[in-house]
């Protein structure tokens, strides 16, 4: 994990429209983003397929509670 | 401070809002202002500079095509004009960033956002300090204006012979849960750790296998863990950190707003606080805790710091010590003891520790919470007392309209627990949802709007009582969906509703409400936070309008909980009505729960 997603609270969510046939086709070209970008724990928590594309939120935990949290420990927060 | 001939000039072809409200400003504030219309170039601006002997140059520039060009421009003309060194130049405006300004050797620059304070401590040669006027200062208390009169005389007599038998049935019973209650204020309350190890080996004794296997072997739950020393320090100074830079913004518009309430439970606590000071900043009036699922069936508590990675943070007195530390000293906490089998230590421990406000329900938490009516009933009166002795308020919540109890038998156990609440000495708040019920699915009453039901029942609560009105939990309960977007402003059209209504408080969700495949986020809570600030700001004074039907419904509400009153007191037991279904039955979806059954004790 680079330094700055640690400075991130809990999640980082991705909101973008692919272009794509349905909604099935859209839940498999967002995990592959999720994972192009780096992302490891990753979960869709939106998506809508209507006409040319579909609108997605995709949100990668960076961490979950239970978790030891970086930014606890980080003396410049 | 020296009056200043300012001139101001919009260097853009049609827009001067932001001069003419900064104009005005100056004004008020004793200096001579000339103010110049749009579309004029940069020479002309120069020369009424020079004509008018300005101290002071505004330039605005909203529109950000061709901007460094032109302002750059302005600069060198006035520089080539002599003006530089005798005549001070700001320049503002949507297109304009404070870097911008001073790469183009502006003496300020004001980006979006800019305050008429701001550009008038600029003219006045002095440092601006942000006015303080969004931080809150004082808790609410939303109980304070209410005398709890009864308008309908008939359900305050049926609710008297109700809360009369309750109290004749409690009177010689008790519960291990109530032993346990007062073993904790004990270990609390010593100071010597010999008499709290004594007071743990009794109260071990007291509890499921579970936590006894804690107090005697050490041994945590799965998916549980204590938090180090190392967190919990590094926990103190984050608060104090962030403590240090608050500066929260306010979600009231007006004065009729309601307080607005968060829930947390994300499982760790730690994970909590960072949730609670980032609501704090974006505007929460208050916090309630949400406690585990499990907790609630379980016969004891633990003790510690500890996190665990399911859904309900852990209640021990050390969890919620840390919580209540964190908090803004404005913040209204609320700790929840409204179904399980802890509820008066709950309250022990909330009391203590400080908190405002608990939640108790016999009806809710015995038909919709898993918790035994009898156990719930008998824990429930000691949780009332130890309330009354706190000074904490508790709200009546109404969460099994959500299993499909409809509203009128919900608030008929509403209205008998608030009712046993007064007679305790104890301050309720009724606590109706706003949501999309099974009822209305099933009967249709939301197909047309959202409005009509959810007014109706405020309604049909005034005409029978005075009292607080609390709306939960959360308000637009099953009409948001996993959109942000949509989350986001049925929430805050939802409390713009309770706003109309005139209600005291409301409870919110995250704009993850409907998002259930994993923990919710900072982020989500600040959408929902955000889009009820924005709705409070767009509906100030004004009102939503209900159509007929809310007053209609209203009515055959009212009528609806004096039917189930007068059935409850000819039953002649309220935790038989409870086992009976007549505050909520198998077939409309309500459950008499099984944890702590036939575990009530008479007392010796």
């Amino acid at each position: 994990m680079s330094d700055i997603l640690e400075k991130v609270m809990d999640a980082v969510d991705l909101e973008t429209y692919l272009v794509c046939k349905d909604e099935e086709e859209a839940e498999k070209f967002t995990l592959e983003l999720m994972e192009k970008l780096g992302f490891k724990d990753t979960t869709i928590v939106f998506i809508q397929h209507q006409g040319p594309g579909a609108r997605i939120r995709a949100r990668g935990y960076i961490y979950k509670p239970g978790d030891r949290y970086s930014w606890l420990f980080d003396q410049s927060n | 401070m020296s009056r200043k001939k300012v001139l101001l000039a919009p260097l853009d072809p049609v827009h001067d809002i932001g001069l003419k409200m900064i104009k005005r400003g100056l004004e008020q504030n004793g200096h001579d202002t000339i103010l110049m219309p749009p579309d004029h170039t940069q020479e002309e601006i120069i020369k009424a500079i020079i004509d008018n002997k300005a101290d002071v140059v505004l330039i605005s520039r909203t529109l950000g095509y061709g901007v460094a060009e032109i302002l750059g421009k302005f600069i060198d003309l006035a520089e080539a004009a002599g003006l530089r060194d005798r005549v001070k130049i700001g320049i503002g405006g949507m297109a304009i960033r404070p870097e911008l300004a001073a790469e183009l050797g502006f003496d300020a620059g004001f980006g979006p956002g800019t305050t008429v304070e701001e550009a008038v401590a600029f003219v006045e040669d002095r440092e601006y300090i942000p006015a303080e006027t969004g931080v809150k200062q004082e808790k609410k208390d939303i109980t304070a204006d209410y005398k709890y009169d009864f308008n309908n005389k008939r359900i305050e007599k049926l609710l008297d012979t109700i809360v009369d038998g309750i109290l004749d049935y409690v009177s010689d019973k008790t519960t291990t849960a109530i032993m346990r209650a007062e073993l904790r204020r004990q270990i609390i309350e010593s100071t010597s750790e010999s008499e709290k190890d004594k007071f743990r080996r009794e109260y071990a004794k007291l509890c499921d296998d579970v936590v006894k296997s804690f107090y005697e072997a050490g041994k945590y739950r799965e998916k549980t863990r204590p938090l180090s020393s190392d967190e919990v320090s590094a926990l103190s100074k984050y608060v104090g950190d962030v403590n240090s830079r608050m500066r929260p913004m306010k979600l009231q518009h007006t004065d009729k707003n309601p307080v607005v309430f968060i829930q947390y439970g994300t499982g760790c606590p730690f994970m909590d606080i960072a949730h609670i000071k980032s609501c704090e900043a974006w505007g929460a009036d208050g916090v309630i805790h949400f406690d585990p699922s499990w907790g609630a069936r379980t016969e004891g508590f633990l003790e510690g710091y500890i996190t665990h990675e399911e859904d309900g943070s852990i209640i021990t007195y050390e969890n919620l010590k840390s919580i209540k530390e964190s908090l803004a000293p404005y913040t209204l906490w609320q700790v929840r003891a409204h179904r399980g089998l802890n509820t008066p230590e709950t309250v022990v421990i909330a009391g203590k520790i400080g908190a405002d406000l608990t939640k108790i329900n016999i009806a809710y938490g015995s038909l919709s919470g898993g918790t035994d009516p009898e156990r719930l009933t008998v824990d429930a009166v000691a949780a009332i007392k130890y309330a009354a002795e706190f000074s904490m308020p508790f709200d009546v919540v109404t969460n099994e309209e959500l299993s499909g109890v409809p509203a009128y038998k919900a608030f008929a156990g509403m209205l008998i627990v608030s009712k046993l609440g007064l007679r305790l000495g104890g301050k309720p708040i009724l606590q109706p949802l706003f949501c999309y019920s099974p009822e209305v699915m099933i009967n249709g009453q939301m197909e047309d709007n959202y409005v009509d039901f959810n007014a109706a029942k405020i309604y049909c609560l005034r005409n029978i009582v005075n009292a607080p009105i609390w709306c939960g939990a959360p308000i637009g309960f099953l009409t948001q969906t996993e959109d942000r977007v949509q989350s986001s402003l049925m929430t805050a059209l939802h409390a713009s509703l309770a706003s109309s209504l005139g209600v005291d408080g409301i409870s919110i969700a995250s704009s993850d409400e409907a998002f259930s495949k994993g923990p919710i986020t900072a982020a989500s809570r600040i959408d929902t936070l955000r889009a009820t600030q924005a709705s409070f700001r767009f509906f100030g004074h004004a009102n939503m309008e209900p159509t007929e039907n809310a007053k209609k419904w209203a009515e055959e509400m009212e009528e609806g909980i004096e039917k189930v009153l007068e059935s409850v007191v000819k039953n002649g037991s309220f935790i038989d009505a409870l086992y009976q279904g007549l505050l909520g039955s198998r077939e409309d979806g309500a459950y008499p729960g099984r944890a702590g059954r036939n575990s009530v004790l008479t007392k010796a």
